[in-house]
């Protein structure tokens, strides 16, 4: 035990790194003459712009008297459609827009392109970790399989996947099966993600299956059961247990590698930042709310799992 | 059973002939090894370390393969290789050293794990019958307690009513007291003698003596993979027509 002054004392001593660690940076950026700008990093957040309605077809505008909604008619037939509900007005009477013309605005919050972006980010993660799940507990259990087929082509994937860069890996997948099976953006990076991180859970379940000593398989056959009843009720269960620690630090992997996506036509968080770099000149602080927000991401699911693993730990 | 062998009288449940096993690395397991085991007999088997009790236990439920000869168990040859193991197994139940309880379970879904999952017995009976064999062993009020939470000889009792929760015709011991505190082996060979009385077949892997001499009809000793000799327990410890053995007894007895 160390006594509480020492304690604090290194406390202070790991602010004072940090402190001059940000005045270095500080400094450093004032040398190239930056002209820090934090107060545009808000509306890439969230955004007071609003909603834009826009033309379902090409037509003639007609506002109605009172000014709170308009009328379009349409170009070429016979359409006409009544657009209401909204705060500002963008068009004037009977002036002619196309499709997709932005006509009225309903003012509010509305999220950001970052915000957004974290959200695709999310929400690829989370999609490819259920199949990379899947994969990995399929892989693993061939890896530890004496069925000679299972064990190569559980081997084979597992090798060729940590044998290659993921953003190669990417590419082929986009560019490649993307064209020849004609997946979306978002199939072709959560199939990208998912056999990626596949791979490498298919190593952590092999790890977690051969750490179950070999008396419980034995036990549970001796009683009757196959080897499928026997991994699904006694050895799965205690081996999810173990590997739990090592399949969250996937996991948030499998999020920081998301970002390699946004070289498809994908908007992930790392394209939304560099999309709002290229339009406000400001890559230093996007970037850094960029680092801010995959953290935060991250850091939420290491307190999710360690609060899982107490839970697990218990019982 | 699916194929009952003609050649065995019925009363036989385990027929073990000129059996040899070789591992994979050239250790000589078993040795021209022939055992019979009637309905309701309770065979001990002894001998040193390494003499090849273990392995013979464990050809008997298809755990262990064998190299040559042939074993048949409840009149279904065991290592055919048509043989329903799994089926098999149901009806003999196994009991090791280290109790292999599965911890992640308490004590009674450890008993009522199998009886669902292999034989397809529903939920109320399971745990009735899970009940009633706790008590037997005199653990009713661990029903809730995980395998983790209990002394050896309390998990090795749990282990036992285990097996028995599939009502098998035979019983096999590996060693089961030889991982428990001295002072909880009794309790354990109390079940044991119980199962026994009970005309339960069993065919027990074991250092207690004690145990052999009062239980078992028939003795049963190995050295070097192979059966050296057997008798009635009381010639077998008081006058056996063997040098080894008298030579083993003078050890172990000293
Ligand atoms: N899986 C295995 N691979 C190779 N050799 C083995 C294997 N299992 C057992 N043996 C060897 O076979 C011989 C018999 O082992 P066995 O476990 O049957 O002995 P045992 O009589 O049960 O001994 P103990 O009293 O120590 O349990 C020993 O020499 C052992 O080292
Ligand atoms: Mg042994």
């Amino acid at each position: 035990m160390q006594s509480s002054s020492h304690r604090w004392w290194w406390y202070g001593v790991y602010v004072a790194v940090l402190v001059a660690f940000g005045a270095t940076l500080y400094m450093a950026s004032k040398r190239i003459e930056y002209s820090w700008r934090w107060e545009r990093i808000p509306q890439y957040l969230v955004s007071d712009e609003g909603t834009e309605l826009k033309a379902p077809y090409d037509g003639f505008v007609s506002v109605a008297d009172d000014g709170k909604s308009l009328t379009l008619k349409e170009l070429k037939g016979g359409r006409h459609e009544t657009i209401s509900g909204f705060d500002d007005l963008l068009v004037g009477d009977g002036d002619l827009v196309f499709q997709n013309d932005p006509v009225a605005r309903k003012r509010g919050l509305v999220a950001g392109p970052l915000t957004l972006g974290l959200w695709m980010t999310l929400k690829l993660s989370a999609v490819a970790l259920v199949f990379a799940m899947l994969l990995g507990l399929v892989a693993g259990l061939g890896r530890v399989s004496r069925n000679p087929a299972a064990y190569a082509l559980a081997t084979s994937y597992v090798e060729l996947i940590r044998g290659t860069p993921l953003l190669v890996q990417i590419f082929i997948f986009y560019f490649f099966f993307g064209t020849v099976l004609k997946l979306s953006a978002f199939t072709a990076g959560v199939a990208a993600l998912a056999v990626f991180t596949g791979a490498y859970i298919a190593e952590i379940m092999r790890a977690g299956i051969e750490a179950i000593p070999r008396g419980q398989m034995e036990a549970a056959r001796s009683l009757g059961m196959s080897v499928p009843q026997a991994m699904r009720h006694v050895v799965l269960p205690q081996a999810f247990k173990k590997t739990l620690p090592p399949l969250a630090g996937q996991f948030i992997n499998l999020i920081k590698d998301s970002s390699l996506v946004s070289v498809m036509a994908l908007t992930d968080l790392t394209k939304a930042g560099r999309e709002v770099v290229a339009s406000t000149f400001s890559p230093f602080e996007v970037w850094f709310t960029v680092a801010v927000m995959y953290l935060l991401l991250t850091g939420t699911l290491s307190v999710l799992v360690r609060r899982l693993e107490k839970r697990l730990a218990h019982d | 059973m699916t194929e009952p062998v003609s050649a065995v009288a019925p009363e036989v449940l385990i027929d073990v002939r000129d059996v040899g096993k070789t591992f994979a690395n050239g250790v000589v397991g078993l040795k021209n090894v022939s055992l019979q085991v009637r309905r309701g007999e309770v065979v001990c088997i002894i001998g040193p370390s390494g003499s090849g009790k273990s392995t013979l236990l464990r050809t008997l439920n298809a755990l262990e393969t064998i190299t040559c000869g042939e074993i048949h168990v409840l009149g279904q040859s065991v290592h055919a290789s048509k043989a329903d193991l799994n089926r098999l197994r149901t009806h003999v139940g196994m009991v090791f050293q280290s109790f292999n309880l599965f911890p992640h379970k308490t004590v009674l879904q450890n008993l009522m794990l199998a009886p669902r999952v292999v034989a397809g017995v529903g939920e109320p009976e399971a745990r009735r019958r899970a009940e009633q064999l706790l008590a037997k062993v005199g653990l009713a009020d661990k029903a809730a307690a995980h395998p983790g939470q209990l002394s050896g000889g309390q998990q090795q009792r749990v282990a036992i009513a285990r097996a028995l929760a599939m009502q098998p015709d035979i019983m096999l011991f590996d060693e089961p007291t030889s991982a428990l505190d001295p002072e909880k082996v009794n309790e354990v060979l109390d079940v044991m003698q119980v199962l026994a009385r009970e005309g339960m077949t069993m065919c027990v892997v074991t250092h207690e003596m004690g145990f052999a001499r009062a239980v078992a009809h028939r003795v049963v000793f190995m050295e070097a993979g192979e059966i050296v000799y057997q008798d009635a327990p009381q010639r077998f410890f008081d006058a056996p027509d063997n040098e080894r053995l008298r030579g083993f007894l003078g050890q172990v007895l000293k």
